[in-house]
């Protein structure tokens, strides 16, 4: 049951991390949950990657050993993710410029008001 | 904020650090192939050395000797020279990318492609960097 | 023969010139676009006319063999989405010399968005899709954000979050796959994955089809979608409509019909048909009820969407070859239709079907352009749109399938009833008559709107052509060969 602690750890993450996007009505932290819900994603494939006794194929050294491609695509993946957060960020300082505001629905309110 | 004081202690220490940093990020940059280390790494550390001087002499003074559209051009320049070492492999008649072509150990072109990385990443951090300096300013 | 490699490489990295160019000198990014684009454009008709013809054209990236290495492959399957990449982006691009925004930026995630699209269009490896979706979905969010007002950095954020989440459920689910078979190569995992353990490679389906099935926008998906359409400048709309969506559709279907036959078929073809059912139903009637015409055109997407996933469901070769002619056809429909929209808001400042009152008389040729497009969009002959929809309902009376054949007839009498609203209000309705053009437009504009409209009648008989590429290409899918298993 030990070893399977961090899958239900990322499964924990993705739920969190959605509810959060999902529920909030502060932008910031839609964002933030956006990042927990990938981080889910991120653990889950590191998990996946551990390999208990494994060996390398040119290292004579005992292990521990980890599978490296999950771990080559999360590289991969968090850099995606980071410069989706870069983006994010940026439209939110953006959106405050604008209304002076990082609720959702307040944004709203004034947009509505807006065009009346 | 208050307004902005240029102690002769901070200018002193960044002046004596800089190369040291900049060493050990051409360093980090350099070892990407061999061990810990590669562009992304050695390009942030470099980038660093921007970040320092703002605090030392101000982020004005520093983007006044660093602007805008240099940063941008290294930006571009670290792309394009990726695309070019990418793009050489189809000249002599193998697949894209392929590091093996040039007759030399692929050690080389990939340590090319690893600059080229830093290079963008440096910009890339340093111009991040002024972008959001400036917006704490106004 | 040209490196497949090139047709994202080319766009990739000129997007670094716009950027830098336009702050040397201001207006360079355009001609800089404009080169770059046409570059691709040659490269791309050269790869598809050669795939097309012959073989399939593929590369190992790197020279590192399959399943170890980045595949990249155009084939009949994906030829047409590459040639309607480049020549939807020239097309467009002919348009946002006046009308969209001029920024250098702009046009370098311009680059960066046509790069990501044709990299999700030629990769064979299901990680590296991701990456190439999430490149597209990054320059796109940032394109909508380009319009001046505060409500399309909203929409953008919208569009952002839930584009994000879907391609990291996309990814989530290629993590099950490779946690199944140990290989991300699209071959290789559809040899590995049938043997694989049943809820492992059944979590891969679902994750990856839900994860694609927000970046298509089916209902209840859809929801970053009309607000992102409505809120972007025309010039932008017109694009995402033309390809984001077609392009997530593409990799849905390619997924479909090269990975995963063979994993738990009938669940997976059910719950895809209850889907798109629902966006065809949902989306006709969110339409019928929008007053902006921009976001009614959005809405009408989701029906569309929901034709092409009933042809990937029934998955028959004629059904298959209706799919990726309605993919195509509505690219172009919904393109002109986008950009129509942007040339009658410019010249009569009108935006809501009550706006559009009368308008056949005031602006009798873009209005007969629009009434093309929208009749091509309901699906009447001799249009593309008709095509693609007859294919699609053929192929599911063939394979004996009475509910996919009764959507598609239904998605047609929907599309009637709410595009046949607008097109009532054009020609019949009484138009207040406030005054003539507020403002003027390119040729540019004009003959981009010409363009769609000239191909939406023009595509109108490609249906056997395209059935007869494919067949090959689908032959070899049964037979596990067309991706590069070596037998």
């Amino acid at each position: 049951m030990l070893e399977r602690l961090p899958y239900l750890a990322a499964i924990a993450l993705v739920g969190i991390g959605l509810a959060v996007l999902v529920d909030d009505e502060h932008l910031v932290k839609k964002v933030l949950g956006l990042n927990v819900f990938q981080t889910g994603i991120f653990l889950f494939f590191v998990t996946a990657a551990a390999r208990e006794g494994g060996s390398a194929p040119n290292v004579a050294k005992a292990g521990p050993y980890a599978n490296p491609l999950p771990q080559v695509l999360i590289l991969t993946a968090i850099v995606v993710g980071v410069s989706v957060t870069a983006v994010a960020l940026a439209l939110l300082v953006r959106i405050h410029a604008e209304y002076g505001t990082l609720r959702e629905d307040a944004v709203r309110a004034a947009i509505e008001e807006g065009r009346e | 904020m208050k307004p902005y004081h240029e102690s002769p202690v901070v200018t002193h220490t960044v002046r004596v650090v800089a190369p040291f940093i900049l060493t050990f990020g051409l360093f980090t940059l350099l070892h990407g192939t061999k061990s810990v280390g590669g562009g992304f790494q050695g390009g942030v550390i470099v980038a660093s050395v921007a970040v320092l001087f703002a605090f030392a002499f101000g982020v004005s003074q520093t983007e006044a000797t660093l602007p805008g559209v240099r940063i941008v051009a290294f930006a571009a320049l670290g792309l394009l020279s990726f695309a070019a070492v990418a793009g050489a492999a189809l000249v002599v008649g193998r697949p894209f990318l392929d590091t093996t072509a040039f007759g030399v150990s692929p050690v080389y072109p990939v340590e090319v492609i690893e600059v080229a990385i830093g290079v963008t990443v440096a910009s890339v951090v340093t111009g991040l960097f002024f972008e959001l300096a400036r917006a704490d300013d106004a | 023969m040209i490196d497949p490699a090139l047709l994202v490489a080319v766009p990739l990295a000129g997007s670094a010139l716009p950027a830098v160019a336009s702050r040397l000198r201001p207006r360079t990014g355009w001609p800089l676009a404009l080169g770059v684009l046409l570059v691709q454009s040659v490269l791309a008709v050269w790869v598809a006319a050669a795939a097309l013809a012959g073989d399939p054209v593929r590369t190992q990236v790197a020279g590192i063999p399959a399943p170890f290495g980045i595949g990249l492959l155009v084939d009949a399957l994906s030829a047409p989405f590459v040639v309607l990449i480049a020549l939807a982006a020239l097309a467009v691009l002919a348009y946002t010399r006046r009308g969209g925004p001029r920024s250098g930026a702009f046009y370098s995630l311009y680059l960066l968005l046509i790069g990501g699209l044709t990299g999700v269009c030629v990769t064979t490896d299901v990680f590296n899709l991701y990456v190439f979706l999430e490149i597209s979905g990054l320059a796109s969010y940032g394109m909508v954000a380009q319009a001046d007002r505060g409500a399309a950095a909203l929409a953008a954020l919208k569009y952002l979050l839930v584009g994000t989440v879907g391609a990291s459920l996309y990814l989530f689910g290629v993590g099950y796959a490779y946690v199944a078979t140990g290989t991300l190569d699209m071959a290789a995992l559809r040899a590995a994955l049938p043997a694989a353990s049943d809820p492992l490679a059944l979590a891969a389906l679902g994750l990856m089809v839900l994860g694609l099935s927000v970046k298509v926008a089916l209902f209840p998906l859809h929801t970053w979608k009309p607000d992102a359409y409505e809120a972007a400048p025309p010039g932008v709309a017109a694009l995402l409509a033309a390809l984001a969506s077609t392009v997530a559709a593409y990799a849905l279907g390619r997924l479909l019909l090269a990975v995963f036959p063979g994993v738990a078929e009938a669940v997976v073809d059910a719950a895809l048909l209850g889907l798109a059912a629902a966006s065809i139903v949902a989306g006709s009637l969110l339409a019928y009820r929008s007053e902006s015409v921009a976001r009614l055109l959005a809405y009408s997407s989701l029906a569309q969407f929901g034709i092409v996933v009933v042809g990937f469901v029934v998955a028959t070769p004629t059904a298959i070859a209706g799919s990726v002619v309605h993919l195509i056809g509505h690219a172009v429909m919904k393109a002109g239709s986008f950009l129509v929209v942007g040339l009658l808001a410019r010249t009569h400042d009108v935006r809501t079907v009550a706006e559009y009152a009368g308008l056949a008389r005031r602006s009798p040729y873009v209005s007969a352009g629009f009434a093309v497009l929208a009749l091509g969009l309901i699906g009447i002959p001799p249009t593309v749109g008709f095509a693609g929809k007859f294919y699609i309902a053929l192929g599911a009376i063939e394979a004996g399938s009475w509910t996919a054949a009764a959507l598609v007839l239904a998605s047609t009498l929907f599309g009637l009833v709410y595009l046949g609203r607008v097109l009532e209000r054009m020609y019949v309705g009484e138009g207040d008559t406030h005054a003539g053009p507020t403002g003027a437009a390119s040729p540019g504009m004009y003959a981009a709107v010409a363009v769609a409209v000239l191909a939406t009648l023009a595509l109108g008989g490609v249906g056997p052509l395209v059935e007869g590429w494919l067949a090959p290409v689908l032959d070899g899918l049964d037979a596990g060969l067309a991706m590069g298993v070596v037998p």
